[in-house]
């Protein structure tokens, strides 16, 4: 319990600033919609002058945009693209950061199994994701309430934005793999940064090809937004994907922190 | 009884040297010296029985039991004061040293304000704050806050001004006499010949030597300082036990090590001026064990 107390006030600030981002990101998106829906057929015209394949990479779905999900869906887009770097951040730094200040020496010299630190951190870290979820879970119910004309259903809204939280757990499992398996990370930034971006880009092009076996590749293609708003469900293979790799990649982060030798700074 | 055990200790670093074939015990209430120059193996062997890496081969056990498999029972009673000290930057003293406590099962808040005192910490500052000798000194506060029954020492004194140094062997030898173990790295002899019963010598990741400091000192050698009154024949004192022998004018100087009746007589044969015996301390001996293989 101690440790995690640590972590979860060591990772406090850096927390409240995601959960903030994340926050302002929907309240600016949303507030745009009034607006956009009184022009919507203006805008229906603008989009279809845009190539189908850039409308596609972007997201962009021309019949659903005019409605409060359809617009909401593709905005969401950038907030899972922002809670992904969040996430993968929380992954990457929670366990290098004592090699990188060099208190690895110090935690690991305490009467504790490393299994018992890494739970901490991993608790931690879920914790904050879970915090930075339900604020943000809270306030975009606010605003879509706020500024919706006609009436839609919240259980999809819910649907859609819960996903954040799935897509946070596969980039924070990615995370501690990575940073377990390599020695020494000297920057965290350059590494997630790059990471989800690659993803993200990955998404981006695999949704212009509509091939459905790429989209197990990016975990930003895991929750079809539209697919959400066509059948009020999830993809069930995308779920199993999901579990099956989250499982996998915690396990091996445990075997091989178990396994690891801590070397001096 | 033993408080470690150490048997056939190797540790691999790829092509690297780290230890080979390391065993030595630590006796329950001694303080124990680990000596040996920088890159020996001294830290690679206490990591190993903090279980921070893990042996190639061999094994070690602290309180009978396997350094590896019990590694976090084990620890709840080892207070360890590494040779670099980092800690969480942005903490305060107090913070770090309450954290610290936390993972024991004890209540430690009366200790740290005693260990502090004594150490002069200012528990309220930041410890990036800190001067390299204060870190230091938040770095021992946290090694025996817990009152361990073993204590590991890696190259402890470092970056602690004379005066600290002094308050720190006093405050490790009240440990001691309250019953706890000392296992004490250093390169640092004078510090091993002060607190020291026993000591090892480890080079190149090997045991070279394992005695008693006493033992060291006596049986091995002593320095011997002979003025004649005339010369004598070169060969005088060249014979077996007789080491360094090194003679200017009337001077001779030499290292014996042997019956002492016997170099007694032979110098009473002789017409002498003056003479010195000297015990050589470590740093003659360790010098002599590190030259010895080259």
């Amino acid at each position: 319990m101690n440790m995690f107390l640590h972590e979860l006030k060591a990772y406090r600030k850096s927390t409240i600033i995601w959960t903030c981002s994340l926050v302002a990101l929907v309240v600016l998106f949303l507030s745009m919609f009034p607006a956009f829906s009184k022009e919507a057929t203006a805008f229906k015209e603008i989009m279809k002058g845009f190539p189908e394949p850039v409308r596609k990479s972007l997201g962009l779905s021309v019949d659903s945009m005019s409605s409060i999900l359809g617009f909401y869906s593709y905005m969401f887009l950038y907030t899972t693209l922002c809670g992904a770097i969040q996430a993968m951040n929380l992954g990457t730094s929670i366990i290098s950061k004592e090699v990188r200040a060099k208190t690895a020496d110090f935690l690991l010299t305490r009467p504790v199994t490393r299994g018992a630190v890494m739970t901490s951190k991993l608790m931690a870290a879920l914790t904050c994701l879970v915090i930075t979820n339900l604020i943000y879970l809270a306030s975009s119910s606010i605003m879509a309430s706020v500024v919706a004309t006609e009436k839609y259903s919240y259980k999809i809204f819910f649907m859609i934005s819960i996903t954040l939280f799935f897509v946070q757990l596969m980039f924070l499992a990615l995370g501690i793999v990575i940073s377990v398996l390599v020695p020494k990370i000297k920057s965290v930034l350059p590494i997630s940064l790059g990471t989800v971006f690659a993803f993200f880009i990955i998404g981006m092009f695999v949704a212009t090809t509509g091939d459905d076996a790429m989209r197990y590749i990016t975990p930003f293609k895991y929750f079809d937004a539209n697919y959400i708003l066509k059948n009020t469900s999830y993809e069930i293979s995308f779920i199993i994907t999901e579990i099956g790799f989250i499982a996998f990649a915690i396990t091996a982060s445990y075997f091989v922190y178990y396994k690891k030798d801590v070397h001096s700074a | 009884m033993n408080v470690i055990e150490i048997k056939n200790l190797t540790k691999n670093y790829g092509k690297a040297r780290g230890i080979t074939d390391v065993s030595f015990n630590v006796y329950e209430g001694e303080i124990f010296g680990f000596i040996g120059p920088n890159g020996a193996g001294k830290s690679t062997t206490i990591r190993t029985l903090l279980s921070l890496i893990y042996p190639t081969s061999g094994s070690a056990t602290i309180f009978g039991k396997d350094c590896k498999e019990f590694g976090p029972e084990i620890r709840q009673e080892i207070g360890y004061l590494p040779s670099e000290i980092f800690y969480y930057d942005n903490m305060k003293v107090i913070d770090l040293l309450k954290y610290s406590a936390s993972f024991y099962k004890k209540d430690c808040s009366k200790r740290i304000i005693e260990l502090a005192q004594i150490m002069d910490l200012d528990l309220n500052k930041k410890i990036d704050d800190l001067s390299f000798g204060n870190k230091k000194k938040v770095g021992i506060v946290q090694g025996l806050l817990h009152s361990p029954k073993l204590i590991i020492l890696d190259e402890p004194t470092s970056g602690l001004d004379p005066l600290m140094q002094q308050k720190f062997f006093e405050l490790l030898e009240e440990e001691n006499k309250k019953g706890a173990t000392i296992l004490l790295s250093s390169h640092i002899l004078s510090e091993v010949q002060r607190l020291c019963t026993r000591v090892a010598i480890i080079k190149e990741g090997k045991i070279i030597k394992l005695d008693k400091i006493s033992t060291l000192q006596e049986n091995n050698h002593k320095r011997f300082k002979i003025e004649m009154k005339s010369k004598i024949d070169e060969n005088y004192f060249n014979f077996s036990g007789v080491t360094n022998l090194d003679i200017k004018g009337n001077i001779i100087n030499f290292l014996f090590s042997g019956n002492i009746n016997f170099i007694m007589k032979k110098i009473s044969e002789i017409e002498i001026a003056n003479l010195w015996i000297e015990e050589p301390d470590l740093e003659e001996i360790f010098m002599h064990y590190y030259e010895k293989e080259d």
